[in-house]
């Protein structure tokens, strides 16, 4: 009967019998590899951007979740309808604009101004009433009591 | 000099100082990459790719390594898994099925001259190329480089009660096939 083979009693190499890589070559292999790593210009962040190697992986996602859901809200922000009160540097420049021209526009254009509007635009500046439409606040509450009640913004 | 892993690791974090500890790392554990990529590849080509591959990934990930791990470990578990896709995308390159590749590797096996003339040497090496190469892997982890089996699961990402039991499997394999090919 054939002996079993027992690994245990083979003599233990620390690793197979196969030849040797060439004698020079782990004195060659670092360069070789440096070699192929990417530019270090490729891989290193922008010089504005390098203060994030300094971070730790934690808070380098904490601050990449922070720019994306600030994305987020920016872009649902500014996508959103327009805003109720108009800048105040807008109003200025409407103000400069001569009352003919605006009247000569808004006939022209085809722009339908509201009661709404007149209502949203008083409210959020009072002064426009008696700077650039000037009107009394008496002429206005006038103006705006007047329209019908079947105005659908109201209803 | 040799510097410890985590002067490296600290040294990495530094621009200046990046591609010097990187060399560092690369001729501390060089060796160790090489021969166990070897002992998965057998061919002495396809294990110096295959180890410049291990360290331009560890060089592209080292700063995500989180050093809950041994950065050996780490640098082992890639060169895992770079050796077993290598395996299997040769296999599926030639459409060659498991016992095909481990043929081929024992012809290179053959026919290297480290081991002419040991003829239970050879029989050991065909037997242990005969394994499925995740229990070769085992095997490898186990038999030659002596690690503990803690230190295997982390490696390969399985637990510590599976290596014991594909060890067990491994070695039983190897020493049926050794006395079933030896002559009286």
């Amino acid at each position: 009967m054939k002996p079993a083979f027992k690994l245990d009693a083979h003599p233990r190499r620390p690793r197979p019998l196969l030849s040797e890589p060439p004698a020079d070559y782990f004195d060659k292999l670092p360069t070789r590899i440096m070699a192929r790593l990417p530019q270090a210009d490729e891989r290193a962040a922008p010089a504005a951007w390098a203060w994030l190697s300094f971070l730790s992986p934690v808070l380098r996602t904490g601050l990449a979740s922070v720019a994306v859901l600030g994305g987020f809200a920016a872009s649902f922000y500014m996508s959103g309808s327009a805003p109720l009160v108009p800048a105040t540097a807008s109003t200025a420049a409407l103000d400069a604009v001569p009352r003919t021209e605006l009247a000569n526009y808004l006939l022209t254009s085809g722009t339908r101004v509201e009661t709404s509007d007149l209502a949203t635009l008083t409210a959020a500046h009072p002064n426009i009433a008696k700077g650039f439409l000037r009107v009394s606040d008496e002429e206005l509450n006038d103006a705006l009591d007047a329209q019908p009640t079947d105005d659908p913004t109201y209803l | 000099m040799r510097l410890e892993d985590h002067e490296i690791l600290l040294k990495f974090q530094h621009p200046a100082s990046r591609n010097l500890a990187f060399n560092q790392l690369v001729r501390k554990y060089q060796s160790k990459v090489y021969w166990h990529v070897r002992k998965m590849v057998v061919d002495h080509d396809d294990a110096d790719d295959l180890t410049q591959d291990v360290f331009v990934k560890v060089w592209k990930h080292l700063e995500n390594f989180r050093q809950d791990a041994q950065l050996f470990t780490w640098i082992y578990r890639i060169a895992t898994n770079e050796c077993l896709n290598f395996l299997s995308s040769k296999r599926r390159k030639f459409l060659l099925p498991l016992n095909d590749v481990g043929a081929e590797l024992a012809a290179k096996i053959e026919a290297d001259p480290a081991i002419a003339g040991d003829e239970i040497e050879l029989k050991l090496q065909k037997a242990i190329l005969r394994l499925p190469d995740k229990q070769r892997l085992v095997f490898n982890l186990r038999y030659y480089d002596e690690m503990p089996y803690e230190q295997m699961a982390e490696v390969t990402g399985t637990s510590v009660g599976a290596l014991k039991a594909s060890y067990h499997h491994a070695v039983k394999k190897v020493e049926e096939y050794v006395t079933r090919t030896t002559d009286d």
